[in-house]
């Protein structure tokens, strides 16, 4: 049978599959040769692993050992540990190795031997079987929520990429610099979260596809978009405010929803037309801002970063957002965004605030293209015509109840004087 | 006795590990509800503080103990580093010192003496090498003992070096000047160091004298399980 796909890529969250056995060493640098007839499971994208060499995905993730800092951080003292590590798990594949049966074997500090054991469990060169996941979220529950980095909530199904900054699994999209080879997400690229010297515009974004999950009823968007106006960007929290739906689900459901939706939420929220706009007007023109100016050019890039440190959590959430969601993407959804609020100014009753909606569009038309130009500049000049005639109408209506007011009045006086 | 002039006039160093990597010996002995965890390993000063509690919880989780050990086991090791950090910028002498290295423990089965000297000016050395060079020549089959060894040896250059800073914060408070550094030197040094100089004379050679051998060869026994469990009753009574 040919040597090709020898190991098999069990599908989502199912239990171990059965496998076809390893290949003997091949010349492929696909797998490594096992002596032992036992089946060990290796996932496809932990292909590159081998005990004769070392692979760049390797070098990427623990730099550590490669950069020549320390004396004793070298490759060969990573090829021991790791050795040791994987020849441990192989021993006895249906038994899961903890890190500290590991380190009391290893000669060297523990802090990197955890590292190397953390890399290749989340790599599923050891420990790998469908047990693993639940005892990942396990993990979430016992650690601290605490910002600082190592939590891993890595899924074995999905993409393998880790951010350089936070270490944790990218999702959706994520940011790539090959001048330096770092990875980022989404979230810390906005956030500026990656070394000194390297500036946002050496990053290209790069796709993640996605399985689709379960569907999301009414009442658990609401629950979401409630939960997310109170925790904000704690996912542990908003996660367990929506029942039924995991961090990851929420987290994509949320940024799969339309833009609109989020100022929808809090126009419904408040009472006041006034106010009510205001607020709302505000991020928007804000948002629509920066957005337009991200979607525009890739040099002005960088002027999400300073956006994302503001105060205003929701502009911080919307750069995060576009920058996630892609230019094209963010720059439609702008559009939709402000068209849609133009309708709901349409309805409300003052004048100088009409005045600022239109103020905006002609803004947002002034950056489309030029047949969006002329569109919207007729319906600018269509409404301003209606609202003429609205004056027009009032102004005769008050005339009139003038007139009927003088009548009364002047019957009133001749009672009186009579 | 003059001590040659290289000696006193070396310049004090800032403290570290006298070895190529700065790694801290970090030994664990928490009891709580009845419950007793022992531990030894060595760590990385320059990791980030969050790992000492990743590292708390995930021993915690590995080893199935009752979680208030993660809380103690943080603390204890955060205090030990903050002890060998307490060292780190403050001076120690380091004169020409070879020190010897006793090796006398048990790993489970494995019995280990041994005896050795040691260069503490090379800031090369590296006890984890040795470790490992070792159970490899003597064919230990037993895995956990490699660190053990490394640890061993880490723990007792930490002693010294801890002493070396100890006499040079002497030395500075007596004030008596060169000659009493001098002094001070030979004498607290004196004990553990062998002179050079004394060693290497021009009527004597390298090789040890053959009535010594028997103190500088390693014996590594394998114990059986009641002398094992023997053991572990005397060294608990010891404790306790």
């Amino acid at each position: 049978m040919a040597a090709k796909s020898p190991v098999k890529e069990p599908p989502g969250t199912s239990a171990v599959n059965p496998t076809t056995p390893l290949a003997p060493p091949p010349v492929k640098p696909e797998l490594p040769s096992s002596s032992e007839p036992d089946v060990v499971n290796v996932p496809s994208y932990s292909r590159w692993f081998s005990f004769d060499s070392i692979s760049e995905c390797e070098v990427k993730f623990l730099p550590e050992f490669f950069d020549s800092r320390s004396p004793s951080k070298n490759p060969r003292v990573y090829r021991y540990y790791r050795d040791s590590i994987v020849k441990h798990y192989r021993e006895n594949p249906s038994r899961k190795i903890t890190f500290t049966d590991v380190r009391r074997t290893l000669v060297g500090d523990v802090g990197s031997i955890r590292r190397v054991f953390d890399f290749l469990e989340t790599w599923g060169l050891i420990n790998y079987f469908a047990s693993v996941k639940t005892l990942k979220w396990e993990d979430k529950e016992t650690k601290s929520s605490a910002a600082s980095a190592e939590s891993s909530s890595a899924l074995k199904e999905t993409s393998k990429r880790l951010c350089n900054g936070c270490k944790t699994l990218c999702t959706i999209a994520c940011f790539a610099c090959d001048k330096y080879d770092l990875t980022l997400c989404a979230r810390c690229y906005v956030r500026g979260n990656h070394r000194v010297g390297v500036s946002s515009s050496d990053f290209r974004r790069v796709e993640i596809s996605e399985e689709a999950r379960s569907d999301w009823t009414e009442k658990e968007t609401l629950q979401l978009l409630e939960a997310i106006m109170h925790f904000g960007d704690d996912w542990r929290k908003v996660a367990q405010h929506v029942s039924g739906k995991s961090e990851k689900d929420c987290i994509t459901h949320f940024i799969k929803l339309p833009f609109g939706q989020e100022f929808i939420c809090k126009e419904s929220d408040s009472e006041d037309v006034d106010n009510k706009f205001f607020s709302i007007n505000n991020p928007s023109d804000a948002v629509s801002e920066s957005e337009n100016v991200g979607a525009t050019s890739p040099s002005k890039r960088m002027r999400l970063t300073p956006l994302a440190d503001a105060s205003n959590p929701i502009m911080a959430q919307a750069a995060f957002l576009s920058a996630l969601a892609g230019v094209e993407i963010a720059e439609v959804a702008a559009r939709a965004a402000v068209t849609t609020l133009s309708d709901v100014d349409d309805r409300a009753s003052k004048g100088s605030l009409m005045r600022n909606t239109r103020q905006q569009e002609a803004g947002v038309a002034s950056n489309g293209d030029a047949t969006q130009n002329a569109l919207a500049r007729a319906s600018v000049d269509a409404s301003s015509l209606i609202e003429k005639e609205e004056l027009d109408v009032e102004k005769a209506i008050s005339g009139i109840v003038e007139v009927q007011v003088r009548k009364i009045l002047g019957h009133f006086f001749c009672h009186i004087q009579l | 006795m003059k001590l040659p002039a290289t000696s006193s006039s070396k310049a004090p160093v800032k403290f570290r590990m006298p070895t190529a990597d700065n790694l801290v010996p970090i030994r664990l002995d928490i009891e709580t509800e009845g419950q007793r965890y022992k531990d030894a390993f060595t760590w990385n000063p320059s990791d980030p503080d969050s790992e000492v509690v990743v590292f708390a919880k995930r021993t915690v989780r590995d080893l199935k103990l009752p979680p208030q050990f993660i809380t103690q086991i943080a603390q204890s090791i955060q205090t030990q580093l903050t002890e060998f950090r307490s060292y780190e910028g403050q001076d120690m002498y380091t004169a020409e010192k070879i020190v010897p290295i006793k090796l006398d423990l048990r790993v489970n089965h494995t019995l280990i003496k041994d005896h050795f000297l040691w260069d503490l000016n090379n800031y090369e050395s590296d006890p984890e090498e040795f470790a490992r060079t070792f159970c490899n020549d003597m064919g230990i089959e037993d895995p956990e003992v490699g660190p053990a060894v490394a640890f061993a040896i880490r723990e007792q250059l930490y002693e010294i070096a801890i002493q070396s800073v100890a006499s040079a914060r002497e030395i500075k408070i007596s004030k008596k000047g060169r000659r009493g550094a001098e002094h001070a030197i030979s004498s607290k040094g004196g004990g553990n160091a062998l002179d050079l100089m004394k060693l290497f004379r021009y009527n004597s050679s390298v090789v040890r004298k053959r009535k010594e051998w028997y103190v500088y060869e390693p014996i590594v026994d394998i114990l059986s399980n009641e002398e094992v469990d023997a053991l572990e009753a005397r060294e608990d009574r010891n404790t306790r």
